[in-house]
């Protein structure tokens, strides 16, 4: 006798007149976000292959192992050509209702998150990401750990208007049971 | 009904009067409650140290059996002393629409729990409180990684008023007619299931505690055996034993039967002593179930609360016919790595009793048929199956040749890997009907989920280069119980499934959860 009960069982939908995800066009990141990207892993890349090198050689190790660590420019190189691929096809986009957010090379994965499913929202940028001018949007759904979107390669303006906007979303078709609501009140609280 | 046996007179000594609206503390006896779950929480959290590669006799033997009783008397009255002060700092009240706790032993901590945000209201009878007419309640929100509300010790009455308040209270959302007082008393139960005790104790035979106890058994034979037999030895039991020698293997096969039969009637006890005499109730639209023996558990849900079903048959359960129910419900990242909250389960069922589903969500049946996913996902994992164990195979059997127990054993592994995959494969399967979807699972035992598509959280759609090539993608829904996920779905498939579950989410404008 719920509501959602009512809502649904007079629906008949023709599943081929619903909107397609697929049909959207999404927007690509914004260009900083492509050194940002190249940096970090590369970065990381860099210090492996440096440690792999420079350890064995080290006097109070003396292996000597040639230039075998060198080997290992293999994955950093394959890891670093894979994140530039990976920014070129990210991609996300706002529909009315939804969030679209596409991300990975060889594990090809797309995300949507209904707006009147967030359950908050919030921006998040690290120091290298300030620099580089970008900031990510973290959207948090119920369903345990996995359900944490965080979309990447905004710049900050663009972060803060879809934050902005997705509050405003969210506020939209709150209902009261389910306005946000402090359950757990701080140690100070009591009168 | 069931309701009857749990209720007791209050005892005379607390004033049933009292009005709900002051602070009030806990009844004297919940420090019984306090010390055991204590001493229990102490037991677990340090039983891995005891347990731990055997460490636990090597521990005793260093340890003077006096030595050792005075350290567990210490930690038992630290245990108390902590009751006692958690018990006298306790403070509970009642608002109009919400309730209030203070507590904590050095920090204090104030939880006030809105009724509207409550999914699951647990009333709890240990043993101990039966005499007393006292009860442990729980109340339980979405997100929280633990009960958030638990006040164990207080009057049944009590707890009955405050259970039909919450529930009475959100009743009144949907049927304003209906005033929530007016409602409260007398109940309307209309009994949906009840467990009779065979089937409670063929629930235990089946279920997957099986397999703890028997590594709890493996553990203490190993740990233990070594004594036992040292001893036997010096006893006239050891030349039986021997003059048996030759018919030995009889001896040992007995044995393992014996075992393996005490096992498992362990099991169905432990599940009969668990869910003594259950029965699900519907009342007043809200279900109710209520069962156990030492420890009489009521759990109220009020359905809108309900965010799926799982039907769930183990591996033994195929042999024996047993099925089991679970009430999903919103629950918090924690959860998914302890697994510690007891979810709402209703043992006992056989084939016949699927049927339950549609009580307990109108509208929901378990579907006739299940569309398989792609063929290709046996054979992906059998090519796969088949690369990863054929260069170890080929390597081995050249190094220790053909005939070798390693090799045997690594071309068993193959077998097997590949049975698996086409199990698994036969069980994977989906089913829409309207606004619901079942997903089924498994591989000897199988795993039916059904939810309503507006409930879903967020959709997900992987593909691998393979699935590309093929037309294929992974599907995963996520929703506030939980994940549920289908593999190898033709794309189109996989796109309007989420296509219509993110228009079932967008168009419902209920539960944000």
């Amino acid at each position: 006798m719920t509501n959602s009960e009512v809502v649904f069982s007079n629906r008949e939908v023709d599943p081929g007149e619903l909107p397609d995800y697929r049909d959207v066009a999404l927007q690509p990141v914004v260009a900083a976000y492509l050194p940002h990207a190249l940096l970090t892993t590369g970065g990381f890349w860099a210090v492996v292959v440096t440690v792999a090198l420079v350890a064995p050689r080290l006097p109070f190790i003396g292996l000597d192992l040639g230039w075998w660590p060198a080997l290992m420019l293999v994955p950093a190189v394959w890891f670093t050509v894979l994140t530039w691929l990976d920014v070129r096809r990210r991609g996300w986009a706002l529909r009315e209702h939804d969030l679209i957010y596409r991300s990975g090379v060889i594990w090809r994965k797309t995300v949507i998150v209904p707006f009147a499913r967030i359950q908050h929202v919030e921006t998040a940028s690290g120091p290298l990401e300030r620099w580089f001018g970008l900031m990510r949007v973290k959207c948090f759904t119920a369903g345990g750990m996995m359900a944490d979107l965080s979309v990447e390669g905004l710049d900050e303006s663009l972060a803060q208007r879809v934050r902005q906007f997705l509050l405003e979303q969210i506020r939209d078709d709150a209902e009261p049971e389910s306005s946000p609501q402090p359950t757990d009140l701080a140690a100070d609280d009591h009168v | 009904m069931q309701n009857q046996s749990l209720r007791r007179n209050p005892p005379t000594w607390l004033p049933t009067t009292m009005s709900e609206s002051e602070w009030q503390r806990l009844a004297p006896l919940a420090l019984v409650f306090l010390v055991l779950t204590g001493t229990q929480k102490f037991v677990r959290e340090n039983l891995f140290l005891f347990v731990g590669a055997g460490a636990g006799a090597a521990f005793l033997d260093w340890m003077g059996p006096r030595e050792l009783l005075l350290g567990l008397l210490a930690v038992f009255l630290i245990i108390v002393a902590s009751a006692m002060i958690y018990h006298r700092r306790f403070r509970f009240r009642l608002e109009d629409d919400a309730v209030r706790v203070r507590r904590g032993l050095l920090v204090r901590k104030e939880l006030r729990i809105r009724f509207g945000r409550v999914q699951n209201i647990q009333l709890g009878q240990p043993f101990y409180f039966r005499p007393f007419g006292l009860v442990r309640f729980s109340l339980e929100t979405p997100g929280a990684t633990e009960k958030e509300v638990e006040l164990p010790g207080i009057p049944m009455a009590l707890a009955e008023r405050m259970r039909d308040r919450i529930a009475g209270l959100a009743a009144v959302d949907t049927e304003q007619d209906e005033p929530a007082a007016d409602r409260a008393e007398g109940h309307s139960d209309r009994t949906l299931f009840a467990a009779g005790s065979w089937r409670l104790f063929v629930h235990g035979l089946s279920s997957n505690q099986i397999w703890l106890l028997v590594g709890a058994f493996a553990y203490l034979f190993g740990t233990f055996s070594e004594r036992v037999l040292r001893r036997l030895a010096d006893t006239p039991v050891a030349e039986d034993i021997a003059r048996t020698a030759p018919t030995g293997w009889l001896l040992w096969l007995g044995l393992l039967v014996f075992i393996a039969v005490g096992l498992f009637m362990l099991s169905g006890l432990l599940s009969l002593i668990r869910f003594h005499a259950f029965s699900l109730v519907d009342r007043d639209g809200r279900l109710v179930g209520v069962g156990g023996l030492l420890d009489r558990r009521e759990q109220t849900v009020r359905r809108a609360k309900i965010t799926g079903l799982t039907l769930r048959q183990t591996a033994l359960g195929r042999l024996w016919g047993s099925w089991y129910l679970l009430v999903r419900q919103t629950r918090s990242g924690q959860d998914e790595m302890n697994g510690a909250r007891q979810g709402f389960i209703v043992p006992g069922l056989r084939r016949d009793d699927t049927s339950l589903v549609g009580e307990l969500v109108p509208g929901w049946q378990v579907p006739e048929q299940f569309a398989l996913i792609s063929a290709r996902y046996r054979r992906r994992y059998w090519l796969l199956g088949l690369i990863l164990f054929s260069v170890p195979l080929l390597m081995l059997s050249i190094w220790l040749g053909q005939g070798h127990p390693v090799v045997l054993l690594v071309g068993l592994g193959l077998a097997i890997t590949t049975l698996i995959t086409h199990l698994r494969y036969r069980r994977w399967g989906w089913a829409l009907d309207k606004g619901q979807l079942w997903v089924r699972q498994g591989m000897l035992g199988q795993s039916l989920d059904v939810f309503e598509l507006d409930r879903v959280q967020q959709a997900q759609v992987v593909q691998s280069p393979y699935q590309r090539r093929h037309q294929l993608a992974n599907l995963n829904l996520i929703l506030p119980q939980g994940t549920v996920s289908v593999p190898f779905l033709p794309l189109d498939d996989a796109a309007a499934l989420a296509n219509q579950a993110l228009y079932a989410a967008e168009t419902s404008m209920m539960h944000r959860v």
